[in-house]
């Protein structure tokens, strides 16, 4: 496949690629500027694939490659959660759910100076950026988009997180919206974060509403078949394991325990 | 140092926070009620006395060993049973290899309490030639997975293992009668052991607020909970063992509360045990009887046509009967020698 159209990124976009296969050729396409995302690394002219997985583009210019982990490898620009381990007096010190913690500066957030160091205590979940994610560097975080400003970055307050592989955190926050969140969003209201690294934060007005939506996402994992119909059963199920009525969730029957 | 902090697994403020309020509503964050247990799945491995428990993400793995030992001195007829746990780091980051960590020596401990002061295992039938021989049998608890509650899991597996184990069978022989001749499985079939009753551990987990109390917490709950109580009963309802851990104080209405659940609870398990482990007798019966007709000489002649078909006969019989009893399989086995 990469002798008929060698460089061309066309040929391997959407196709599996095992860690060697070169996927492109950086002399054929001189006057482009692309991104390159976790699991591809440059060597001179020739991209190649670090790890198995699918290789997929965004348009215009940014190429990854995706496989499911319940470890997360950081990679510049992911939007991930990550909980506070410890504070030093420049870095808060990050899990990341990756092979080292991450730093997050005291002073990268919307106008962070040395007068106003935000507290947080171990455990806190924050919303965050990878801005370095140098190999065999501990990675750093940052609290504010490119421009300097807060958007939506900064901590998590209330709620409930937890844990997902990578790649279902990425058929979260695929486009078109994923049948899933949109199976629930249809019936019930909540607020949904995802992180690249595999963990999902999710709040509602009802606890009942959080452990509905968590626990329906955590079991669309294996899900497959996602048309309509099967996708609302399923669903049913979901709630009604939960002891919940679908579509009633804002009144849930719950019933005495029985002694 | 660095490494190590990465690998422990963190907890939120914002999931202990959210644990304890949906508690207050009667929900837990797994859909379940304070009082559902999760489900049970026991396994069984190729060998004998070995069994694998997985309930959520809990996955223990039992499996009993027997070694003939001089006895104690102050219960020459006794055999004995001991439990070894093994919590690999594989289970769970904050486990670490080598030395038992706290965890691994109060389970171990709870489970021993449970099957041998209650004396599950009757002991004396494990005796050979008093004073100079006996079966010790050996448990190992393998802990592959920690997803809360290990101490009801590795309790149910070290059960389920026991059940299925069988111990070679032996008698004396020698000039002098005291030798000991250990028999191979080929040659006699090997016995099991003989259990009066089965404890069952059921724990449950208390939390400070409002006084909340969970059965079978996860390890979120754990993490959260001030307090937990382990209750070993047998579906008679007799109370084997209690262990409470933690800091919760606890009123003694909701003990007698948890020990009625806890009473129901047992007797539900127990009955899942001996169904999986009939369904795995069944199985590996059958699997004996199937080998047979391969061992039947060829030949057609008289003798031998007519052995043949009594032996044909019994097949039959076997398939037809879904659940066979041990002496049919011995009696196929006696026609072939």
């Amino acid at each position: 496949m990469a002798k008929e159209q060698p460089g061309s990124p066309a040929s391997f976009v959407d196709q599996l690629v095992v860690p060697g296969d070169v996927v492109l050729d950086l002399s054929n396409m001189a006057n482009q500027t692309i991104k390159l995302g976790s699991g591809l690394r440059q060597e001179s002219d020739a991209i190649s694939v670090t790890k198995a997985g699918k290789f997929r583009l965004s348009k215009p210019n940014k190429y990854w490659v995706e496989s499911s982990q319940k470890r997360y490898v950081p990679c510049l620009g992911d939007s991930i959660l990550g909980i506070v381990v410890d504070s030093k007096a420049d870095n808060f010190l990050v899990d990341i759910k990756g092979p080292a913690l991450a730093f997050l500066p005291v002073l990268a957030f919307e106008g962070g100076t040395r007068r106003n160091i935000p507290k947080f205590e171990a455990g806190t979940l924050l919303y965050v950026r990878v801005v370095k994610a140098n190999p065999g560097m501990n990675a750093e975080l940052s609290c504010t988009d490119a421009s300097g400003k807060a958007a939506e970055f900064g901590p998590l307050k209330d709620g409930y997180m937890f844990e997902c592989s990578t790649g279902l955190s990425r058929t979260l926050l695929s486009s078109p919206p994923c049948p899933v969140l949109e199976a629930l969003g249809k019936k019930i209201s909540f607020e949904v974060a995802v992180g690249l690294n595999g963990r999902v934060w999710v709040n509602a007005a009802s606890p009942s509403t959080v452990i509905i939506t968590a626990n329906a996402i955590m079991k669309s994992e294996s899900l497959s078949v996602q048309s309509d119909l099967n996708l609302y059963a399923w669903m049913e199920d979901i709630c009604s394991s939960c002891g919940v009525v679908y579509g009633d969730t804002q009144t849930p029957a719950i019933q005495p325990s029985i002694w | 140092m660095e490494q190590r902090l990465a690998n422990t697994w963190r907890f939120t403020v914002n999931e202990r926070k959210f644990i304890e309020t949906a508690l207050l509503s009667d929900l837990r964050v797994d859909g379940r009620r304070p009082f559902d247990y999760r489900n049970l799945t026991v396994n069984f491995g190729k060998e004998d006395g070995s069994a694998e428990v997985q309930m959520g993400h809990t996955h223990v793995m039992g499996f009993v060993t027997a070694q003939l030992v001089q006895p104690y001195r102050d219960r020459p007829n006794e055999g004995s049973l001991s439990i070894f746990t093994e919590f690999s780091p594989m289970g769970d980051p904050s486990f670490e290899p080598g030395r038992p960590g706290e965890s691994a020596v109060e389970l171990g401990r709870v489970v021993d309490r449970g099957l041998r002061e209650s004396r599950a295992v009757d002991t004396e039938s494990l005796c050979v030639l008093p004073g100079r021989w006996v079966w010790a049998i050996r448990i190992d608890l393998h802990i592959l997975d920690n997803g809360g509650n290990l101490l009801d899991a590795a309790n149910i597996a070290a059960l389920a293992a026991l059940m299925t184990f069988r111990r070679p069978e032996c008698s004396l022989g020698g000039e002098d009668g005291q030798e000991v001749i250990v028999h191979p499985p080929e040659e006699k079939e090997p016995l099991p052991l003989i259990l009066h009753h089965l404890p069952i551990a059921v724990t449950f987990a208390f939390f400070a607020n409002e006084n909340s109390v969970a059965i079978d917490p996860t390890h979120h709950e754990e993490a959260v909970m001030g307090g937990r109580m382990t209750t070993t009963l047998n579906a008679n309802g007799d109370i084997c063992a209690i262990q409470k851990a933690g800091g919760e104080g606890v009123l003694q209405s909701v003990i007698m509360q948890c020990l009625r659940i806890a009473s129901v609870k047992a007797g539900d398990i127990t009955e899942k045990i001996k169904k999986a482990v009939d369904s795995f007798n069944t199985h590996t019966a059958l699997k004996k009887i199937k080998r047979h007709p391969s061992s039947i000489p060829m030949d057609v002649d008289g003798a031998d046509s007519k052995l043949r078909e009594k032996q044909k006969s019994l097949v039959d019989k076997k398939a037809t009967i879904p659940c066979p009893s041990e002496n049919v399989v011995r009696e196929t086995k006696s026609l072939d020698q």
